[in-house]
């Protein structure tokens, strides 16, 4: 299980890459949405927001109501923000479930696919 | 693995945009009522006496209950957009499982480019353009459809309740109008059998399955629907409202068409003319070009997505997974487009629709009766999982499903429009058979590269030791 410390860390680390990243951020425009992530293992959850093309700062707790929830491990969830696991695989499998548009869905695995990879 | 199933993935949070169970049971029906509905609709008319095909549609439509019965089951054990993945690999063997998804994923292209074959010759008819016109407007609906993917364009929940209510009504209208102008009493609306075998029968049966085929696609929004239960409940509304359509279209056009109508590309117009006359005939072609907008919006991203999604997962060359940036993966959009018109062009010069229908109608029921199987599997390897919605007596329908959508897979698969023809099952082997090569053949090495490319990627979290193979990582 991760710490909120890890998740903190590991979160910052995914949204310098991604705000530094100019195609990211045009894959991005118009689309504004408060994501919530709900550790499936304790861990308290947190909310993200994009807006204007940046993702916000990591809060905790459920802030806002969400375009999408994400349900899944604190440690996957540190290891998503790090780069080291790639969210569709654990979402193909059944480990990391969604609730919103698919549009959306796909949007946040651009997200994690387009920071990393740069694909 | 939502701590509480029954409600949904989103784990009870009330999500900003959500799917209601309007548009749950518009989703469902649009995507089943494609444009090639009415040309299926006047080819099941061949097979039984009279105005009697409603009943061949009855008895399908129960089977599609059926259908309903173990898609219900198994979305609410896997509420997920993935859930076709899920349950087949928790159910067989991966490689298996990806066979039969890869094949039966045929439909998708079968269906858009029947669509779009069907819509753009409606137009010329329409028009009065002579029949390589069509080909025209095939070509522009496909570039159109694809551009719109590409620049990431969905319809709106209201516009596709519109579209599919829309289209509904007007068919219902049409038809209803079309039997009280034609002034004469049904024939034989009791007696399938007059003048056909039994055999005819359980082809019409096979035929009307594809009636309502696809309508279980709605279970990739299951992320959407504000209630977990909206899915199953839209379902079955949908097969409802599917059956009465179908039906009473089926009806009126075995009443007022004559077998060179029947038989034409286009009989929904000529239902239309029989109805209203010329602005019936355009009406209808109106209905017929928006039904394309549930296919293509529907078909291209249901299609592009799950593509996106299994290349991501490392079962596809990760070059379909590229994104443009609108985050649309642009290459099994583009894929999809040519591939549906390379196939409706040939459909076009060929006047093989029928050849559509067929190979639809068998690898639907082919899916259903996997879905059977899946239901029962999980039965006994999951007991324990939780099911908000459970088929009653679901060992025996399984068993029964199994039965029967497996003959009805290989009855459609050697029929083409009332006559013995084993096309249909060759071109469902030769799919299964680039399935099988790729996933026997090409997917170890794919996969091998991914491992490779990991190995050789460091890992960025600190602290931590190197995750194990199938980590996802």
């Amino acid at each position: 299980m991760a710490t909120p410390d890890e998740l903190a860390e590991a979160y910052a680390d995914w949204r310098r890459r991604s705000n530094e990243n100019q195609r990211l951020k045009k894959m991005v425009r118009g689309w504004d949405r408060v994501i919530h992530f709900v550790p499936s293992d304790g861990v308290e959850a947190f909310t993200m927001e994009v807006r204007d093309q940046e993702l916000g700062e990591l809060r905790f707790g459920r802030v806002g109501t969400p375009d999408v929830v994400v349900t899944g491990s604190s440690e996957d969830f540190c290891d998503m923000f790090w780069g080291d696991l790639n969210p569709s695989e654990k979402y193909m499998s059944g480990e990391i479930t969604l609730a919103g548009s698919q549009a959306d869905v796909m949007r946040i695995d651009a997200i994690s696919m387009v920071a990393f990879l740069d694909q | 693995m939502s701590a509480d199933p029954t409600a949904g993935a989103s784990g009870g949070a009330a999500l900003r945009r959500a799917l209601g169970l309007r548009t749950t049971v518009s989703t469902s029906a649009g995507l089943a009522f494609a444009a090639l509905e009415y040309l299926a609709a006047a080819g099941l008319v061949g097979y039984v006496a009279g105005d009697s095909a409603w009943i061949a549609i009855g008895v399908a439509g129960l089977l599609a209950l059926l259908a309903w019965g173990f898609f219900g089951e198994l979305n609410g054990m896997f509420p997920t957009a993935a859930a076709i993945r899920l349950y087949m690999k928790r159910s067989m063997d991966d490689r298996v499982a990806l066979i039969i998804t890869f094949t039966y994923m045929t439909t998708i292209v079968l269906v858009i480019a029947a669509d779009a074959f069907i819509v753009g010759t409606a137009l010329a008819h329409a028009f009065g353009e002579s029949g390589w016109v069509s080909a025209l407007w095939i070509a522009g609906l496909l570039v159109l459809a694809v551009l719109s993917n590409l620049r990431g364009v969905s319809v709106a929940g209201w516009v596709q309740d519109l579209a599919t209510y829309g289209v509904l009504a007007a068919t219902v209208v049409v038809a209803s109008a079309a039997l009280l102008r034609s002034h004469h009493p049904l024939r034989f609306p009791l007696q399938p059998l007059h003048g056909h075998g039994l055999g005819s029968l359980v082809e019409a049966v096979a035929l009307g399955v594809f009636l309502f085929s696809a309508f279980e696609w709605v279970t990739t929004s299951a992320e959407e629907v504000r209630r977990p239960e909206h899915v199953h409940r839209g379902m079955l509304v949908a097969v409802g409202l599917l059956f009465v359509v179908c039906s009473l279209a089926t009806v009126a056009m075995s009443h007022v068409l004559d077998h060179h109508q029947l038989t034409s590309a286009y009989p929904q117009l000529l239902l239309g003319r029989a109805a209203f006359g010329r602005a019936g005939l355009w009406a209808m072609a109106g209905v017929t070009a928006v039904t394309a907008l549930n296919t293509f919006n529907g078909g291209f991203i249901t299609a592009s997505r799950f593509v996106y999604g299994t290349a991501r997962e490392g079962s596809l060359p990760r070059q379909l997974a590229t994104l443009n940036d609108r985050a649309v993966p642009w290459v099994p959009v583009c894929a999809l487009g040519v591939l549906a018109l390379a196939l409706a062009l040939v459909v076009s010069l060929t006047h093989s629709w029928q050849l559509l229908v067929a190979v639809g109608a068998a690898l639907e029921a082919m899916i259903y009766a996997v879905a059977a199987f899946c239901t029962l599997r999980l039965r006994r390897r999951s007991p324990e999982h939780p099911r908000p919605f459970r088929v009653r007596l679901a060992p025996v329908l399984s068993v029964v499903g199994i039965a029967v959508f497996g003959a009805l897979a290989v009855v459609a698969s050697v029929s083409v429009a009332n006559r013995t023809d084993p096309v249909p099952l060759v071109v469902i082997a030769a799919a299964a058979a680039a399935s099988s090569l790729y996933v026997l053949v090409v997917l170890p090495r794919v996969r091998a590269a991914e491992a490779a490319r990991r190995a050789a990627t460091p890992r960025r979290r600190p602290g931590r030791a190197v995750p194990a193979p199938g980590d996802g990582a």
